[in-house]
């Protein structure tokens, strides 16, 4: 197996992880990763030598990632999908969750796809602002303002699940 | 010690290691000097520590061996035409993300996987329906020809503007409604019927603060109910009929509701 490939295959783990805090499902983050490492293969010749092969794959992810975001943005067809591809969508949350897991989960898939991939890139894989803002394709000001933006978000929603759970016990 | 102000700019900075060490100290003595900022930092931290053990495990997984194979040239190369599952689930962030109908990450089918709330719903709506919709003569308290009536009445008591949908498109005519308990709170069922007899009901309820859609059955051969559940409202669409023709159904008459909802 030549280099380039070993280098690739080490990075499945990451890639995975990226894409499930990206997806959340596991079958569709996979789908993501498969069509992230078939089209880095077939690019091999553009990954140039020296450069962190983390770095390029999750670049040729994310891209993947947010052009279809972008293409469903703008079909519109948000308003509500079949229900035969939301059963496809929708598996059962991973068994060994936890519930506080599942609820910063749930969170995360609540804020915007732009806010969530840069907290993911510097909280959960751990670029710095200057890869990740090389990766995501956006100036250092803008990845912050999203990182920050996102944190607050994904408290308040935190927050609310505390709140709508503290309301649901006083009821009781 | 480096003196400059600090900002809550900083706080992220400093969380993400992006803080120069030489102004680290002076970081530290503003926040302890600043009891919100400190207590904002601990929040994002234990944050950031929820969302990395929530996600650790996935490292930890076996690598998936299609993965693998796409990697070994064991299966053949395509042109990287993106996978109409994890489009959907993309589809299902952006409804989400903008505030769209519902979650899509819940279970679905999944009997006893899910979430109690989502089972909850859907019990409550299909052992109404198993009561009400086998009633002749006494299945709804207020009839159709009394719509007004009908959809004032339990708009005030669910606490939602409700607004029956037509579903004469799919060959169902309302035959009226009745209100429901619903846990401790109150739910409109509202009963409908095509020229053959078959019934199906909508069961509405304002108490929910999840967010899920699905499916769901309660015995093999009985009723299947198919729902949605956002923040403040959650709706069944509960019958007998072929798995597609409900599913159908039930869509047009969530997106009328919703549509009335927001009227």
């Amino acid at each position: 197996m030549d280099e380039k490939k070993a280098a690739i295959l080490g990075e499945i783990p990451r890639l995975r992880r990226y894409a499930r805090s990206l997806l959340r499902d596991r079958d569709s983050a996979d789908d993501l990763v498969q069509d992230c490492l078939e089209r880095a293969l077939m690019r091999l010749d553009n990954w140039q030598t020296g450069e962190s092969p983390r770095r390029w794959l999750f670049t040729i992810m994310h891209h993947l990632f947010i052009d279809q975001m972008r293409k469903v943005n703008r079909r519109g067809e948000a308003a509500m999908l079949p229900l035969e591809a939301g059963e496809a969508v929708a598996k059962p949350a991973e068994q060994l969750e936890g519930i506080a897991s599942r609820e910063i989960i749930d969170a995360l898939q609540a804020i915007s796809p732009d806010r969530r991939a840069a907290l993911v890139m510097v909280a959960i894989e751990g670029f710095s602002y200057a890869e990740a803002a090389n990766i995501l394709g956006v100036p250092a000001g803008t990845l912050m303002s999203r990182i920050a933006r996102g944190r607050e978000e994904l408290r308040g929603l935190l927050d609310d699940t505390a709140r709508r759970r503290a309301i649901r016990i006083v009821e009781k | 010690m480096i003196r400059r102000d600090f900002s809550e700019r900083d706080i992220h900075m400093a969380l993400d290691g992006e803080l120069p060490t030489d102004e680290r100290a002076a970081y530290d003595s503003w926040l302890d000097a600043n009891p919100e900022m400190k207590a904002r930092s601990a929040r994002f931290t234990a944050d950031r520590e929820a969302l990395r053990s929530a996600f650790a495990g996935v490292l930890d997984e076996p690598v998936p061996a299609r993965l693998r194979k796409v990697v070994l040239g064991e299966a053949p190369v395509r042109a990287a035409v993106p996978r109409s599952r994890w489009w959907l689930a993309a589809a299902a962030a952006v409804l989400l993300a903008t505030g769209g109908f519902g979650g899509y990450f819940a279970g679905i089918d999944g009997i006893g996987q899910e979430d109690p709330a989502e089972d909850r719903l859907a019990e409550q709506a299909i052992a109404a329906h198993v009561i009400y919709a086998a009633e002749k003569r006494h299945a709804v308290e207020v009839p159709a020809s009394d719509k007004d009536h009908l959809q004032t009445w339990l708009s005030n008591r669910v606490g939602l503007k409700l607004v029956a949908p037509d579903l004469t498109a799919n060959g169902f005519q309302l035959v009226g409604g009745r209100l429901l308990p619903a846990g401790e709170a109150k739910a409109a069922m509202l009963l409908y019927e095509d020229d053959k007899g078959e019934r199906i009901s909508l069961f509405v309820t304002a108490e929910s603060a999840e967010n899920a859609k699905g499916t769901y059955a309660s015995a093999q051969d009985g009723p299947q109910a198919v729902y949605w559940l956002d923040k403040g409202y959650g709706c069944a669409v509960v019958g007998s009929l072929p798995r597609e023709q409900l599913a159908v159904v039930a869509k047009s008459a969530y997106g009328q509701l919703l549509a009335g909802l927001a009227s």
